[in-house]
């Protein structure tokens, strides 16, 4: 997928403004190998503005983004994305099935509808994160575990070659995290690009082959033992109460693992 | 919806109960539009809008009033192209109120709700005043009259309330889509401002020719009850779509119907009440989402600390 041996994913000097007031600023970052990929911040640091800039969904005040050296319009097809799960309506009314399929939708275009074929895909999908006998239930019956598993089965149904996800393990039960985990470590060893947003220091440690460290600004990105040091988390939580606590969890666990 | 639905012996029998041909083919217009009404209304409702289609609504009188002094006519289609014009371009000022001035929805709602309606108002107040021949009749547009439509009218109120639901019916993926997750939808390629701005133009089209039964002031009735009484019967967007229809082209036809028993009488507050019976015995009875189910379940855990 990759012939001119482009990064995967290039942020160029890109900052990011909302009105005046700006929330990131001249990011560089470039992704080369198709890994589970973490970016890591405080609250506000402007981690999931990354991801919407690099989808277009906010508009880049400087700098690009480029996937495989291409503008994301050119491979609209191979981007899959999972929102903050808190960003629709639950009760909306439509089923798992449904919600699944609408992965398949970019790939149908104008006027057709999901066939045999998308169907089946959404299937294997809900299969894959353990959500096949929901397939019928309204999703405003689910759990939030379940809930979050839903759009990365949509995600899924992309049939996508790189995947960016918005906090999927937030307000999720450990075993809906376990088994989503489950699923991003087998997309990468399939050799797709899995980028997490992901606030929790401590499973960031032991999930993620590489992480970046952003707090407006990137502080640091690379292979996480290299990255998550004392050094870099408290420049990028300088003066966060959470600070403390986190950092003291991090680093025990580094201990631990290593 | 056409006469042949009916059947000769149904024709016979409402001949009997004093209907006239004419009655029958505008309540047969007017099941077309409480349809359309209610489909294009579920998904202004699901796409959390609710309130765009009484925007659009309430501007129209400028322009009826509009048309009527620009040309000297009064036909129905002239006075509905104006509506047409003048609720799109409040629908524009909306848009815009919010993009540039970073008012919230439903403050800019407000206002264009309540500027062009007292514009519309002064407009209709001034050629009543003055005394401009043929002007008499614009009032009606206020609440809503069915009785000087003719069978051409009538006509031209199904055909376009049947071509706005082939077009839902043709883009229902896409505009679902936008509805429940724009941020995905934009994300996947699929243009979320075209598809907005599409869908605010066929609830404009729907509240323009919901006017002559309903009114400016209540053909939001049937752009909102039905879709929130058929919301309570179904989980599925599909179904909803369906119900609404169904239920809009009842409360419409119920409306004119009983309106039609004397005359002078504004169609817009029967339809109103119609619809507004349907939604009530939904919230009441509807299996699952209805009061009396809900109140059923907590019933039967009722001794139970168990859910």
């Amino acid at each position: 997928m990759n012939p001119g041996q482009q990064p995967l994913v290039e942020f160029h000097d890109v900052t990011v403004a909302y009105g005046r007031r700006p929330v990131l600023w001249n990011i560089d970052l470039a992704i080369a190998e198709p890994c589970l990929f973490g970016v890591i911040g405080p609250n506000g640091a402007g981690k999931s503005t990354l991801l919407k800039a690099a989808l277009g969904l906010v508009p880049v005040v400087g700098g690009f983004v480029r996937f495989c050296g291409r503008p994301r319009r050119q491979v609209q097809g191979r981007v899959g994305y999972v929102p903050q799960r808190e960003t629709v309506d639950w009760d909306f009314p439509v089923n798992v099935m449904d919600v699944v399929l609408m992965g398949t939708y970019g790939r149908l275009g104008w006027l057709r509808w999901p066939g045999r074929r998308e169907r089946a895909v959404a299937a294997e999908c809900l299969e894959r994160v353990g959500l096949a006998d929901l397939a019928d239930r309204q999703i405003g019956r689910l759990s939030g575990g379940q809930q979050q598993r839903v759009f990365l089965a949509r995600a899924l149904a992309q049939e996508a070659d790189i995947y960016l996800l918005d906090e999927p393990m937030a307000g999720v039960d450990v075993r809906s995290q376990e088994q989503i985990f489950g699923v991003l470590a087998a997309l990468r060893d399939a050799g797709r690009l899995v980028i997490v947003v992901h606030h929790d220091l401590r499973t960031a440690a032991e999930w993620f082959d590489q992480v970046a460290l952003i707090d407006r600004r990137l502080v640091a990105a690379g292979p996480t033992a290299e990255v998550l040091t004392a050094d870099n988390i408290q420049k990028t939580y300088a003066g966060g109460i959470e600070l403390l606590e986190q950092l003291g969890q991090a680093v025990a666990e580094r201990g631990r693992t290593e | 919806m056409t006469l042949a639905t009916f059947g000769q012996p149904a024709l016979i029998a409402m001949a009997g109960l004093g209907l006239t041909y004419n009655t029958l083919v505008v309540l047969g217009g007017v099941a077309a539009v409480g349809c359309g009404a209610g489909v294009v209304g579920s998904l202004t409702l699901l796409r959390k809008r609710p309130l765009v289609g009484d925007a659009a609504a309430h501007a129209t009188l400028v322009g009826v009033a509009g048309a009527f002094l620009a040309t000297g006519r009064r036909d129905l289609p002239t006075l509905l192209a104006g509506a047409a014009v003048s609720a799109v371009a409040g629908l524009l000022v909306l848009v815009l109120l919010r993009r540039f001035t970073r008012t919230r929805e439903d403050a800019a709602t407000a206002i264009v709700i309540g500027v062009s309606f007292g514009l519309g108002l002064a407009l209709l107040g001034g050629i009543t005043a003055r005394g401009i021949p043929g002007g008499g009749g614009l009032e009606r547009f206020l609440l809503g009259q069915t009785a000087a439509l003719t069978a051409r009218d009538a006509a031209l109120l199904a055909v376009i309330s049947l071509l706005t639901i082939v077009i839902v019916t043709a883009v229902l993926k896409e505009l679902l889509l936008v509805a429940f997750d724009p941020a995905f939808a934009a994300a996947t390629g699929w243009p979320v401002g075209l598809l907005d701005a599409g869908l605010m133009a066929l609830i404009a089209v729907m509240v323009v020719i919901g006017l002559p039964a309903a009114g400016a002031v209540l053909v939001t009735a049937l752009v909102v009850i039905p879709p929130v009484a058929a919301r309570q019967w179904t989980d599925r967007a599909g179904s909803m779509l369906v119900l609404a229809g169904l239920f809009g082209l009842t409360a419409a036809v119920a409306g004119v119907a009983v309106s039609s028993l004397r005359s002078g009488l504004a169609t817009g507050p029967l339809v109103v009440l119609a619809a507004a019976a349907i939604c009530l015995a939904s919230v009441v009875i509807a299996p699952r989402r209805g009061w009396l189910a809900r109140r059923l379940r907590s019933r039967i855990r009722g001794g139970d600390d168990q859910p």
